[in-house]
């Protein structure tokens, strides 16, 4: 007879099994939820293979369904760009609070849209879509160091010596993908340091959350099919048939199903994403309006185009990457430079999304993983401010044309709205209908989540 | 008196009652009342205002110095104290805002006024009071659960003698271990299935004990020997291979999370590494008693050694504590110590206790009774020991600027003391000094814009010759240049108990706890941490010690979880509260007693294991247990297992004929210069380049955080971060993409199909027999036979036209190779080559502008070629081998 503890035992191991294989279709139960293990007498000593990435039950009423963050890695100075402070503009020179001179924006800024939201002049096509943007602007985080803060930003752990998973892993987790073609989560361009592949790695989960790497000219390793299809699918059929003779020995591998049904995927991924990666299938007015332009300074735009093209074909998070934003010298024209490569691609990417419907069901999040300070660092430079700084959303879920929190008088401290990098994560999750307390992996001997032990989801935001 | 109660309370509690006594230091005094209220009032504010944006937590700690840490004031930066307590005259603090040294003067393009230098001399005069960290009343409050928790949680409590079942099972059991199976299987009323035909036995046992495939001749031999020991002489074959230590120290590298890089923040390389990486299989190959190696790993630097090679060979062990992930760009110090030392305890606690005892760093455990008492006692002998990565924590950085060749052991007797080497050091020592003072003098000279005779300007010259003659001195005095040097740990030169961290912050100091052990595993006569010592021989004795139930129920079960596909307790490294609990709880206790009891010997446990009749059992199944039992929990079968990655790997390249079975010298990863390597970088893009030419095993393979080789990495290799027991085993499209179109895949299913056409003493049925030999380890049926010979003509038939284009590069290239080997030899005379490379033995020098020092860059990895079939025939037996590299029949094991 089964004892409790058995049925225990059993029931893990059908959830491993389910979290471990990626076929799909082929008349696989659905996961009931993404918790899945409610059921627990009913699931005992039924060995089941489930499919990990087919759409989950959501646990909340979901209000996105994908989201494409935008970082801006290095910490943009807010102060200069979306964080308008007067006071700062009035008290350039004076003595700043915690040491150093304070130093005025040398940008202008002005009042945009119905919301007479401040933007700064690096911003003009941002700008037009301020009524679109929901600003959080009183972020702050643990640690002034880009490699701690970026890893944080992408994994929640305060200690990056920690690894966890990322928060594109948690969400794939969470909500399987939408598109059983396609991998789930995407990162183009990321960072190649300040922790590297940890910020889109799965860590303890299963490998197959983890995020896929792309270039930002789209190039994706073993998807170009070596030999010309009619071979390839002579092979794969020879594979297939081997399996099959395999699967049909009683006590044959469980996987096995997987391993036919991945054949199968890869298959397809071959056919359609380097299809989807090639952004010169674009009409010339669409790359135009991205400002699509080859060299390192048309990288964002074509992220950005890259990013629509995925996220539009059902890829549940899709990241892009602007480096370069520490400016602790040349911060005139390092500013310029960089909002000139990020500020018509975002816009044209925002109005792209609108004109095809995916606003609606898609989340935007842009941001960088601090701020920088309102006083002067050397001649021309800001220094990091983990105290306070802003992001903004657009798209499904949140308020348009709307601003939650605030920094002091010169952007300094988050003094209103205060969100923790939890808090942000809490909100995300639910904005993409998961519980972040709920969302929870068991890995050696406790339950982890995206928001360790803490984070407050930001309702004021949510539409 | 508020400490001294706290101290009372410990001792209260009956822990550690052997403790070395402890000095309090003045900075434990309760300051009064209304220097408190000074401080708050006047000092912290003036601090805030004019301090924090450069020496605070939320910002940065310039010169190594914070104001916003009490202990951080009074240690002060690297200038040395910032505050001598009663002495403002004396306090560096004072100095600095006074702003009477040019050389120091704070805050920058500001004066303090007058009132607030007074404030500042004042509270300094007034004994720099601090309030004290808030402590929690509850802190050393003992979780009401905790004992019952120790007196009745299975894992933790001693082993028991078991008596073995009588034998029932009508002669199915071989040994006891069967004879406890059997009786749990009657228990459950299930029967075992059959026997393992001997082909899948071999190809099963082969890749256990090994990780490679039998070859074509050991299947052969095997099944034409008739003895009915041949299978026991098969098992003693492996054991004796070195192949045994490389499948089986790969297992122990998992749980000791090996890399050979810092990962993290900053992925900094280990040069080093690859010591204890040989070591750990050198162990398992010598069969070094259990307990003995995780003594050598703990404390190999305390234990005594009886020869120069045996005292290497134990501070290489030590290497263990020195691997772990370390997050280099961390800027405050104190956290740098403490997450290394988090990260040491959970290392020890899992790996060999499968305890999570990290979890109690910032709060009693939730589940196990481990609190925050006890791991900041076990803190402490991490605390009292230095962390010799040969790295140091340093904000921003670049260049070398994390390496610190002071923080290696040097392994004895690894060359010749050169007698000119002192000598030498003080003279380039000399020259660098000479070269800075040189330098201080131009840069503050009026003539330090000015020309030189090469053009450029006097300061910029004179900058560059110190740089140079600084990079010199350092590579004379790196340990590397004069001899071997390894990672791992010694006795610190501050020995001593450590302070709570209220909340896990490093910060915030609670009470200090002497050092000791946990209450999980308390037995008299349990070794006493000396007050001179960091006490890590004692806790590596406690570990090992017969009495200690945890370590030795630990490696059983993960030898177990090995052979059988899961272990006894499923949750390897988790045997506290959360986890699973044995689903044999005699068996376990009967296999970790006789283990000690038979030497700790781990060769003797496997082999006793393997020639089982319950290891020996077919993966067939009913219906009826599958039902029963999906998960295979009552061993009524052999659960079939996916190979892991390397074995894949390995396999692969044994079944071409071209892996390489020695072992390489060192590590790609030891040429590397520490400093950082970004993911995308030249460096690392040569190391994956590295990964993909070779044909050693793969363990052998650079294994560099966040730069682990594809091959490994599509089939889930270990997690590098954290002590990984069971690896997951995941099915993926990547990984059908990957077998699919694969260089490495593809290139070595060429090799074979083209060395099985080169074979003339053979015919196509011949030649598929022998590749399905050496790829999936058995003979094809008569129809699989035939289903391939149909499959290569309709293949042919399709490739003559379809890859006629590869066809002719081929031709292409061979006729020009072979026109290459024609040319006389003089004609691409490689001396004018030499003569162009600069001097240092071939290598090119580069120098690394953040810290002005020589980096030397190594060897571009071989160029390979690209993989295309000469022709339609060779393309199909290729494109065979292949699908058979694609099949469940090479992936999984049975």
């Amino acid at each position: 007879m089964l004892n409790s503890n058995d049925l225990n035992g059993a029931d893990l191991f059908s959830r491993r099994a389910a979290l471990k294989t990626a076929g799909t279709g082929f008349g696989y139960l659905a996961l009931a939820g993404m918790l899945g293990l409610q059921n627990r007498q009913a699931q005992a000593g039924v060995s089941r293979v489930d499919a990990p990435l087919a759409p989950k039950v959501q646990q909340l009423a979901a209000k996105a369904k994908r989201i494409i963050f935008l970082f801006m890695e290095g910490a943009m100075s807010h102060v200069d760009t979306f964080d308008y402070k007067p006071k700062l503009q009035e008290s350039d020179g004076k003595p700043g609070h915690g040491g150093g001179k304070l130093v005025a924006s040398k940008f202008k800024f002005s009042q945009h849209g119905e919301s007479g939201t401040w933007v700064s002049e690096l911003y003009p096509h941002v700008a037009r879509h301020v009524d679109r943007l929901c600003f959080i602007r009183g972020l702050h985080t643990d640690t002034p160091a880009h490699p701690q803060a970026v890893i944080q930003l992408h994994t929640g752990a305060r200690v990056a010596s920690l690894t966890r998973p990322s928060m594109g892993s948690w969400l794939l987790y969470g909500l399987g993908t939408e598109n059983q073609d396609l991998p789930g989560y995407i990162t183009i361009n990321p960072s190649p340091n300040f922790g590297g592949a940890v910020n889109y790695g799965s860590a303890f989960l299963p490998a197959h959350f983890q995020g896929t790497r792309i270039s930002d000219a789209g190039f994706l390793p073993n998807l170009k099919p070596e030999v010309v299809t009619p071979l390839q699918r002579r092979q794969i059929d020879l594979v297939q048939e081997m399996n099959r003779d395999l699967q049909a020995i009683p006590g044959a591998p469980s996987e096995l199903d997987g391993v036919i049904e991945s054949y199968e995927l890869a298959f397809r991924m071959q056919g359609k994403v380097p299809e989807l990666l090639d952004i010169s299938r674009e009409p010339q007015s669409v790359l135009d309006a991205y400002g699509v332009k080859p060299g390192p300074a048309g990288s964002f735009a074509r992220q950005c185009v890259l990013a629509r093209r995925l996220s539009e074909a059902g890829v549940r998070f899709v990241q892009i990457r602007q480096g370069g934003w520490d400016h602790h010298n040349n911060l005139h024209k390092g500013l310029i430079a960089n909002s000139a490569a990020t500020d018509q691609p975002t816009a044209a990417l925002l109005a792209d999304l609108e004109q095809r419907g995916l606003l609606d069901e898609t989340l935007v999040l842009f941001g960088s993983e601090f701020g920088r300070l309102p006083t002067a660092q050397g001649a021309d430079g800001r220094d990091h401010n983990i105290t306070g700084f802003p992001m903004w959303l657009a798209g499904a879920g949140v308020r348009p044309g709307f601003s939650y929190g605030a920094t002091d008088d010169y952007g300094t401290h988050a003094v209103e709205g205060r969100m923790h990098t939890m808090d942000l994560h809490a909100t995300l999750l639910a904005l993409m209908g998961l519980d972040h307390e709920a969302l929870t992996f068991r890995y050696a001997g406790r339950d982890f989540r995206l928001t360790d032990v803490g984070g407050n989801v930001a309702r004021e935001i949510m539409a | 008196m508020r400490i001294q109660s706290h101290r009372l309370a410990l001792m209260s509690l009956g822990l550690w009652l052997a403790a070395t006594p402890h000095v309090w230091s003045q900075e434990d005094a309760k300051p009064n009342p209304a220097k408190l209220e000074f401080f708050e009032k006047k000092v912290r504010p003036l601090l805030v205002d004019n301090c924090y944006n450069c020496h605070s937590a939320d910002n940065k700690a310039d010169g190594g110095l914070r104001v916003d840490d009490h202990r951080g004031l009074m240690q002060g930066g690297k200038r040395g104290r910032a505050i001598v307590v009663g002495k403002p005259e004396e306090s560096l603090l004072i100095k600095a805002v006074q702003q009477t040294d040019d050389k120091l003067k704070m805050p920058p393009n500001k004066q303090l006024t007058e009132e607030q230098v007074a404030i500042l001399q004042q509270w300094i005069k007034d004994g720099a009071a601090w309030p004290a960290d808030e402590i929690p009343a509850d802190l050393l409050d003992r979780p009401a659960e905790y004992d019952r928790l120790l007196k009745q949680h299975w894992a933790w409590q001693p082993l028991q003698a078991v008596t073995v079942p009588a034998d029932v099972s009508n002669g199915w059991a071989r040994d006891d271990v069967d004879r406890f199976v059997w009786a749990k299987l009657q228990e459950v009323g299930l029967s075992p299935v059959a026997d393992a035909d001997r082909v899948t036995l071999l190809r099963r046992v082969t890749f256990d004990l090994t990780g490679l495939p039998p070859t074509p001749a050991e299947i052969r031999d095997f099944l034409a020997d008739p003895a009915p020991t041949a299978y026991e002489t098969v098992v003693d074959r492996l054991l004796r291979s070195p192949a045994f230590g490389e499948r089986w120290g790969r297992h122990w590298l998992d749980v000791a999370r090996f890399g050979e890089s810092t990962g993290s923040a900053r992925n900094l390389p280990f040069p080093h590494a690859w010591r204890y990486r040989d070591y750990v299989i050198d162990a398992f190959n010598k069969d070094k008693p259990y307990d003995q190696f995780i003594r050598e790993q703990v404390a190999g630097d305390l234990l005594p050694a009886k020869t120069e090679e045996q005292r290497r060979e134990q501070l290489i062990a030590t290497g263990f504590l020195a691997i772990g992930v370390k997050d280099v760009n961390q800027r405050f110090k104190v956290r740098y110590i403490m997450d290394n030392i988090d990260e040491q305890i959970d290392t020890v606690s899992r790996s060999v206790m499968a305890l999570t005892a990290s979890c109690a760093r910032c709060h009693d455990h939730k589940f196990d009774p481990i609190t925050t008492s006890e791991y900041y006692s076990l803190a402490g002998i991490f605390q009292s020991s230095d962390d010799c990565a040969g790295l140091r924590n340093k904000m921003g950085g670049g260049g070398l600027d994390y390496y610190d060749p002071k923080m290696l052991l040097v392994l004895p007797g690894s060359s010749e003391p050169n007698p000119q080497h002192a000598a030498r050091l003080a003279a380039a020592r000399k020259a660098a000094d000479e070269a800075k003072a040189d330098f201080e003098r131009s840069r503050d000279s009026a003539d330090a814009d000015k020309p030189a005779p090469n053009g450029k300007p006097r300061r910029q010259v004179a900058r560059q010759k110190w740089n140079r003659l600084e990079a010199e001195y350092q590579a004379l005095n790196d340990p590397t240049a004069s001899g071997a040097v390894a990672m791992g740990v010694r006795d610190g030169a501050q020995i001593g108990d450590t302070e709570i961290r209220i909340r896990g912050e490093a910060e915030k100091l609670g009470p200090v706890v002497p050092r000791g052990f946990l209450k999980v595993v308390d037995f008299a006569g349990q070794p006493v941490v000396p007050t001179d010592k960091s006490g890590r021989l004692e806790l590596a004795q406690w570990l090992t010690s017969p009495k200690n139930p945890l370590t030795s129920r630990v490696i059983v079960n993960r030898v177990w979880h090995h052979l059988f596909g899961a272990g006894l307790v499923t949750s390897v490294d988790n045997f506290g509260v959360t986890g699973d609990t044995p689903s044999h709880p005699e068996l376990l206790d009967h296999l970790a007693t006789s283990f000690a009891a038979d030497g700790w010997s781990t060769k003797r446990l496997i082999r006793r294991l393997v020639l089982t009749r319950a290891y020996g059992l077919s993966s067939l199944a009913t219906e009826r247990h599958q039902t029963l039992d999906p998960a295979n929990r009552w061993v009524w079968r052999h659960s079939p297992r996916r190979l892991e990655a390397e074995e894949m790997r390995d396999a692969t390249l044994a079944a071409a004929g071209v892996l390489d079975r020695s072992r390489p010298q060192g590590s790609a990863a030891a040429e590397l210069k520490v400093v950082e390597l970004p993911n995308n970088g030249a460096e690392s893009q040569r190391l994956l380049a590295v990964a993909r030419a070779s044909h050693a095993r793969s363990v052998y393979l650079p294994l560099l955080r966040t730069l682990v080789p594809t091959s490994l990495e599509v089939f889930d290799f270990a997690d590098q971060g954290l002590v990984t027991g069971s690896r997951e085993t995941t099915t993926v499209p990547t990984q059908a993409l990957y077998l699919l179109n694969d260089a490495f895949v593809r290139r070595n299913s060429l090799v074979l199909a083209e060395s099985l056409l080169a074979a003339t003493d053979m015919e196509d049925r011949g030649r598929i027999e022998a590749a399905y030999l050496s790829v999936v380890g058995r003979s094809p049926s008569q129809s699989e036979v035939e289903r391939v010979q149909f499959y290569l003509q309709d293949y042919q038939a399709a490739a003559h036209e379809a890859l006629a284009a590869e066809f002719t590069a081929v031709a292409q290239r061979e006729a020009k190779a072979q026109a290459a080997r024609q040319r006389p030899a003089d004609a691409c005379a490689p001396l004018n080559i030499a003569d162009e490379t600069p001097a240092g033995g071939g290598a090119k020098v580069v120098t690394d502008q953040g810290a002005g020092v020589a980096v030397k860059q190594a060897e571009p990895p071989p160029k390979l070629e690209p993989v295309q079939p000469r022709d339609a025939r060779t393309a199909a037996w290729a494109s065979f081998v292949q699908a058979l590299l694609g099949s469940g029949d090479f992936r999984y094991v049975r």
